[in-house]
């Protein structure tokens, strides 16, 4: 999640400078605790209600397991299950359709029961249960039939071979039956503030707005963890807890992380360690393929050459973001390399505009039978650097003959109906993949997922491409990774030239660490620094 | 009096229900709502929102959902947080100690300084201090607030490194009175900097009213020194505006401060507003305001029987 920014930020910029103290003396490190600051606070701990991705990842990451992670680089590395299910260890049936997961017999709740494969159930049947707000069923709405073999033995028949079926339960923790089962209403239990889980640290005390203090759990399936104490601190305002990252009154600030602007002084702090970590959001120009003026490919693409995406990279992000021609993060295993950069050459907009039949009219705006090529971007009010972008691209088009009207609007207007049902012209707008970090992008780009015309799906831009379905639908059955990488290069290839949304850049944060601090890793594949957080250590 | 206090009660209910049919009645008209969190999340597809649409109760017309809330607060029931199934009253009372003890140090600092300083004033009218006071309160008044806590942030964390930057306790301090002050230092200077001008302002300006009447004349003509003048006539005369300015203050105690809370990291009542509102929380910001429109009614309710203790002339 990105954008919840209130405009009072904007206020706060101004004082940006102030907080860079030369002389900083380092405060005494601590090693029987890790302190990890973030601005934003979780509300609540059902890591079946999350809402708040990356601060709410964090009680997650503590105090619950999935049944398989993912690592750095990619791979699936099992947890509460025994191993990850495939077709060469017979997890996954041939015809892809029977998915058997074997689960570890040790693992207890941090109650003392045991957990089972009742639990793994119970979890499949909460994030069913229309009574509960769940996030998200990504995924789970294709089981077509759930059944435990035995108390450490699952197995799930889809409707349809889904390989990205393995992301949905990666990013899915598994609650305790015997607890929750009990509740009158899980969105409502007790359960959700009092967590009960198999992780590797238990909540010990929470104190609103200020900070969640965890202590290990001795008895972890994986092996206590090294540090006793996990320390999660919440400082609201971005420049104070840079200031506490660089004086040590916290281990590691991470999330909003480190301002862009102050990276290079960051690097440079002794006994610190300062690196990105890209979050799995590309930002994004949105096109509504539905309004007249955006209906045709040669008018997206020739926009899209019209901008200077670099530039605005260099100068509004201080060169921290990589660019992304795609949906994926540049470094992700799926993103096809081959992809060449037509931005900026608005030479080459205007030909193509003109080809297309879009001539400057009296005022020296382009037109064509009568619709202007006017429209309005809309992101989040209050964000700085998106305005700036927003600015910058502006004039880039103005140069072309098109006119562009920013209109922002505060978060929760923005991005409810407006964008859902796709009433917007154009949005400037960071977003992920839809199914965990699999390359899969069905609901962003399947011509049945356009929410205005089948009431599903995450299609906004209403782009509709037969041969794009087509290629979507083979990629999520295809088990073989290199069929896949070939299936969605070529996917990438035709949204590249079609342009339903322009990618600007892969949206990276920058953390700052004690250097004694052993652990934290940056994963892409993931939303939050805490995903291994069993493993981390003082040197 | 209890004749009083049960008549204003009274009054109170219909502004009660007044307060939070507005309150209520303007969220839902704003447009956007609390289901735009999920819309950013990016595995929720559009069927998704609809499910959480209907569990949270906001498929029903608002008229419905207003019922609903104004039963359940009429009963004592302030309902459940959208995001976590909190109860609605716990979630507001856990942070009023926090902004109880921010508000309530920052006001006492500066009610008495303000009450000294606009005292002086005035008695010292066109005095350098006069001057000094005028214009440090004109200075104080002009920057906002949010400058003046990066300032001392600054200044007494990062340069001189005499106090924490934030929170309300060293972390493993928790409830170490000492620990608590440290961190209580920076928030309580930056809110009693801006809260004293005001009370400086308003103090001098109502002495300077009082010392120009017919009985201080008179009570100086008699001989009474200075400091009796003060404290016998002038204070008690004085307080009357003061008094009701307090009472339009005390709901501040309990709301808290947006910007200073925020900068401090402090844990208290505007931090939890503010945080509600960005994800319009509607639970949450109802009780809030419910709560503040309970203060303002008590708070002016507290002022008119102070006055009518000080001043012999209002019967109540």
């Amino acid at each position: 999640m990105t954008g919840f920014i209130l405009p009072r930020r904007g206020l706060l910029v101004t004082g940006a400078g102030l907080l860079a103290a030369p002389a900083i003396q380092a405060q005494s490190l601590n090693r029987d605790r890790v302190i990890l600051a973030m601005t934003q606070e979780p509300v609540q701990f059902n890591p079946l209600l999350y809402v708040n991705a990356g601060t709410e990842n964090v009680p997650e990451a503590c105090l619950f397991d999935a049944l398989w992670d993912v690592n750095e680089r990619g791979e699936f590395i099992p947890n509460l299950a025994v191993q990850v299910p495939s077709r060469a260890n017979g997890g996954i049936s041939p015809d892809g359709l029977t998915w058997t997961v074997n689960l570890k017999r040790d693992v207890k709740w941090s109650d003392g029961a045991p957990f089972t494969a009742k639990d793994v159930e119970f979890t499949y049947q909460t994030i069913m249960n229309p009574a509960v707000a769940v996030r998200s069923r990504s995924g789970f709405d294709l089981i077509k039939a759930f059944r435990v073999r035995d108390d450490f033995t699952i197995e799930m028949e889809l409707s349809k071979p889904f390989v990205p079926f393995l992301w949905a339960w990666q990013n899915m923790h598994i609650v305790p039956m015997h607890i929750l089962s009990k509740e009158v209403s899980v969105q409502t239990a007790a359960f959700n503030g009092n967590p009960v889980g198999t992780g590797p640290y238990l909540l010990r005390s929470r104190t609103a707005g200020s900070h969640m203090v965890y202590e290990r759990n001795p008895n972890y399936h994986r092996g206590a963890p090294r540090i006793r104490q996990f320390i999660h601190k919440f400082v609201p305002d971005q420049q104070v807890a840079y200031g506490q990252a660089r004086t040590g009154e916290v281990d590691h600030f991470a999330l909003s992380g480190v301002p862009n602007d102050r990276w290079p002084e960051a690097r440079a702090l002794p006994d610190r360690d300062f690196f990105s970590f890209p979050t799995p959001n590309v930002q994004f120009v949105y096109y509504n393929c539905g309004k007249p003026q955006f209906s045709d490919p040669r008018v997206r693409k020739a926009l899209t050459m019209a901008l200077e995406m670099q530039k605005s990279i260099d100068d509004i992000y201080f060169g921290t973001w990589p660019r992304s021609l795609s949906y994926l993060q540049p470094t992700h295993w799926a993103y096809n390399t081959e992809l060449k950069d037509y931005t900026a050459d608005p030479a080459g907009a205007e030909r193509l505009l003109d080809e297309a039949g879009w001539r400057r009219g009296p005022d020296g705006i382009r037109q064509k039978d009568g619709v202007a090529l006017k429209f309005t971007m809309s992101t989040t009010a209050g964000n700085i650097a998106r305005q700036g972008c927003q600015a910058l691209f502006q004039q880039n088009w103005k140069r072309i003959g098109v006119e562009m009207e920013i209109r922002n609007m505060p978060a929760s207007v923005v991005w409810g109906e407006y964008t859902t049902q796709s009433r917007f012209d154009t949005l400037f707008v960071a977003w992920d993949p839809t199914v965990g970090l699999d390359p899969d992008y069905t609901a962003r780009t399947h011509s049945r997922m356009i929410p205005a015309k089948h009431r599903q799906g995450s299609n906004y831009v209403q782009y509709e491409n037969p041969e794009v379905d087509r290629l979507l639908e083979l990629g999520v059955t295809q088990t073989e990774q290199a069929d896949r990488v070939a299936t969605y290069r070529q996917i990438q290839a035709i949204l590249h030239e079609e342009v339903p949304f322009a990618a600007q850049g892969g949206s990276v944060q920058g953390h700052l660490k004690r250097k004694q601090l052993q652990g934290p890793v940056a994963n892409q594949y993931v939303t939050d620094i805490t995903w291994n957080v069993q493993s981390w250590s003082w040197a | 009096m209890i004749r009083f206090i049960l008549r204003r009660l009274a009054q109170a209910v219909p502004l009660l229900v007044g307060v939070s049919l507005i309150g209520f009645g303007l969220m839902h008209l704003a447009p956007g709502g609390p289901l735009a969190i999920y819309t950013l999340n990016p595995s929720i597809q559009v069927q998704d929102i609809e499910r959480i649409k209907a569990v949270f109760g906001l498929d029903q017309p608002v008229p419905v959902q207003y019922l609903k809330w104004a039963t359940g607060l009429a009963t004592g029931d302030w309902g459940t947080t959208f995001f976590g199934g909190r109860p609605v009253l716990a979630t507001i009372l856990e942070r009023l100690p926090a902004t109880l003890l921010l508000m309530g140090s920052a006001l006492a600092i500066a009610i008495l300084l303000g009450l000294g300083i606009g005292l002086l004033g005035a008695v010292r009218r066109y005095s350098v201090f006069d001057a000094l006071a005028t214009s440090g309160a004109l200075f104080a008044l002009s920057f906002p607030t949010f400058w003046f806590g990066l300032m001392a942030i600054w200044i007494f964390a990062i340069e001189l490194r005499w106090l924490p930057s934030g929170g309300m306790y060293e972390l493993g301090e928790e409830g170490d009175p000492l620990s608590l002050l440290r961190h209580l230092v920076l928030p309580v200077m930056v809110l009693a900097l801006v809260i004293t001008a005001t009370w400086s302002r308003y103090a001098r300006s109502a002495f300077l009213e009082v010392l120009g009447q017919d009985f201080m004349r008179t009570a100086r003509a008699k001989g009474m020194p200075l400091r009796a003048r003060l404290l016998r006539h002038a204070l008690p005369n004085a307080a009357k505006p003061l008094i009701a300015l307090l009472g339009v203050e005390l709901p501040f105690l309990f709301s808290g401060a947006l910007v200073t809370e925020t900068i401090f990291g402090w844990p208290g009542m505007g931090r939890l507003f503010v945080d509600a509102l960005g994800m319009k929380e509607y639970p949450v910001l109802m009780g809030l305001m419910m709560f503040t429109a309970l203060f303002v009614i008590a708070g002016n309710l507290i002022a008119d029987i102070a006055i009518a203790a000080v001043d012999p002339r209002v019967r109540l």
